[in-house]
């Protein structure tokens, strides 16, 4: 199910110069903040609650994270797409559930690789001193899952639409941090409820600390289900994938 | 070689559109082992007829088949199938011999490895393989392309204007490797739009123009074709109305027109007439200061092959 040149080759593909720099740049906005928070702390601040709702809930699962996840899983297949050598994959005898799932493979460890050291620095700084409590371990677990949901659901858009990124950036930001902010209900096709729900598992915390939207079991089950059928539709997509006037 | 083989490529009725816009109209034609070039203006439906026979287009109606089976929708069949596409996009950040390897490996190929330094010797591009292929020249790009389509060995490689960027030299050369897959018995369909590439390589033609298949079989008949279609000359001469009346009378000659100091001549037969006209010219002591054809643009040619 998963072929090791395409491993290689989308590594080698991702990894380059600009993007690494890019990304690792980033990854060291939550970590600087943290440092920030620890410094500016007085005796009167909650330090648990400073870690988890706002280090690790807003900077990383909110900002860090699909903004990863989002890069490196729409690159992973549409900068080929977009420069001409998906034709050189595509013409091998590879079945396409193989390519996809080797893309997201290299996505969702490219994204970990960023996201789950950003979220530990700036996790274990923020609350250094204070009983973790599951804390930092709860969103080091949700990152991970929640780096595999964003990646299948980004790779599938990469390969449905052209304009992969900016109907990320519109899911990510209009509907994650506006649209189910405002109506509960939809809680349940958001990737950052699910990413806060499987961390909270994890937690022994009261809820001032941290409160997920979403009930651990409901959160893993969709997370599964969404991968699952964004999957489905990477595939679906890629094998009905043509080329392109310019290609 | 002498047994008679079932077509590599059987294309049966196949249209295809974008929306409003028909690309490929009702074209049927069939290929067996050889050299065939697909011969056609930019914008033919060259590329889209390409494109279908190596499964990245689906056809809107009619029937693919290649090596005997449906194209689309089936990776297995790029066991058999090279392509190279007309893009010079390749890998920026792999060496020459790193593109081809890795196009070996993922065919699976037993020994990747020979596989490609072979594939190379055969595009020659031995001094430059360990370079990174992003600094490559066009025509070398042209060349690793190739090299990567035909590691594995297909029985049918297609290739998408594979002569553009390469220096006459190297076109030579990626002629003969060509003529020697095809004697080995493998199938070849290549793309041009430029007339002597098609006449000095393929052995049989398809015309496309505007989306139809214009004319296909031997080079030498449909060369004959283009030749012999009727043709518009332009002369302007020291006494045009003698020259005309003279022409008239020449067998090669169906109409003459005299307008605004120059004369019009109308000819079915080109060759004929092209040797007539400086004899007819002399025998009335008239002296030609110019003579040039008026529709030799290759899609003047074209359409005529379209509307006969």
């Amino acid at each position: 199910m998963i072929d090791s040149t395409i491993v290689r080759l989308t590594f080698r593909q991702l990894l380059g110069q600009k993007r690494t720099i890019l990304m690792a740049a980033f990854a060291l906005l939550p970590v600087l903040i943290a440092l920030l928070v620890r410094v500016s702390a007085d005796s009167g601040d909650d330090l648990q609650e400073l870690t988890a709702s706002v280090v690790l809930d807003v900077l990383v699962v909110g900002l860090l994270l699909p903004f990863t996840a989002l890069v490196f899983g729409t690159a992973a297949l549409g900068t080929e797409f977009e420069d001409g050598t998906a034709v050189y994959l595509l013409s091998k005898p590879i079945p396409r559930a193989t390519v996809v799932l080797s893309k997201l493979l290299v996505a969702w460890l490219a994204t970990v690789g960023v996201v789950l050291i950003s979220a530990l620095a700036a996790g274990l700084i923020t609350i250094a001193g204070e009983p973790q409590d599951g804390i930092v371990l709860g969103f080091a677990v949700g990152v991970v899952a929640g780096s595999l949901v964003y990646c299948a659901a980004f790779i599938w858009l990469s390969i449905a639409t052209s304009r992969a990124l900016i109907v990320g950036l519109l899911y990510v930001f209009i509907w994650e941090n506006v649209v189910v902010g405002l109506f509960e209900g939809v809680r349940v096709f958001s990737i950052r409820a699910y990413t806060a729900g499987i961390a909270a598992i994890f937690m022994d915390v009261p809820d001032r600390v941290f409160e997920a939207d979403l009930a651990g079991g409901v959160a893993v089950a969709f997370a599964i289900f969404i991968i699952a059928l964004t999957t489905w539709f990477a595939v679906r997509a890629l094998s009905r994938w043509e080329i392109g006037e310019a290609s | 070689m002498n047994e008679p083989k079932s077509p590599a490529v059987e294309v049966t009725n196949v249209s295809r559109w974008y929306g409003n816009i028909v690309a490929v109209n009702d074209i049927t034609f069939s290929l067996s082992a050889g050299i065939t070039g697909l011969l056609g203006p930019n914008g033919a439906g060259k590329s889209t007829m390409l494109h279908m026979l190596a499964g990245f287009l689906r056809p809107s109606a009619g029937e693919v088949r290649v090596l005997g089976e449906s194209t689309w929708g089936n990776p297995e069949m790029y066991r058999r199938l090279g392509l190279v596409p007309e893009r010079e996009s390749v890998y920026p950040f792999l060496t020459g011999y790193e593109f081809v390897l890795e196009s070996a490996r993922l065919h699976k190929l037993p020994d990747a490895e020979a596989a490609t330094t072979l594939a190379i010797e055969r595009v020659d591009l031995q001094s430059a393989m360990h370079r990174a292929s992003g600094g490559y020249s066009k025509g070398m790009k042209q060349r690793i392309k190739i090299a990567a389509a035909l590691v594995h060995n297909p029985e049918v490689l297609l290739l998408d204007e594979p002569f553009n960027g390469a220096d006459p030299r190297q076109r030579l050369q990626l002629m003969e490797l060509l003529r020697q897959m095809a004697s080995d018995g493998k199938t070849i369909v290549f793309s041009s739009h430029i007339l002597e590439e098609v006449e000095r390589l393929a052995e049989d033609v398809l015309v496309i123009v505007a989306g139809r298949l214009a004319a296909s079989g031997d080079f030498r008949e449909i060369r004959k074709l283009m030749t012999d279609r009727p043709h518009t000359f332009v002369v302007r001469a020291s006494d045009n109305r003698r020259l005309a009346a003279s022409l008239v009378a020449d067998p090669s000659v169906y109409g003459v027109e005299l307008r605004d100091g120059t004369l019009e001549v109308r000819t079915s037969e080109f060759a004929a007439f092209t040797h007539a006209v400086a004899g007819v010219a002399r025998r009335n002591d008239v002296s030609i200061f110019e003579i040039r054809p008026t529709d030799e643009s290759l899609e003047s040619v074209f359409s005529y092959l379209v509307k006969r």
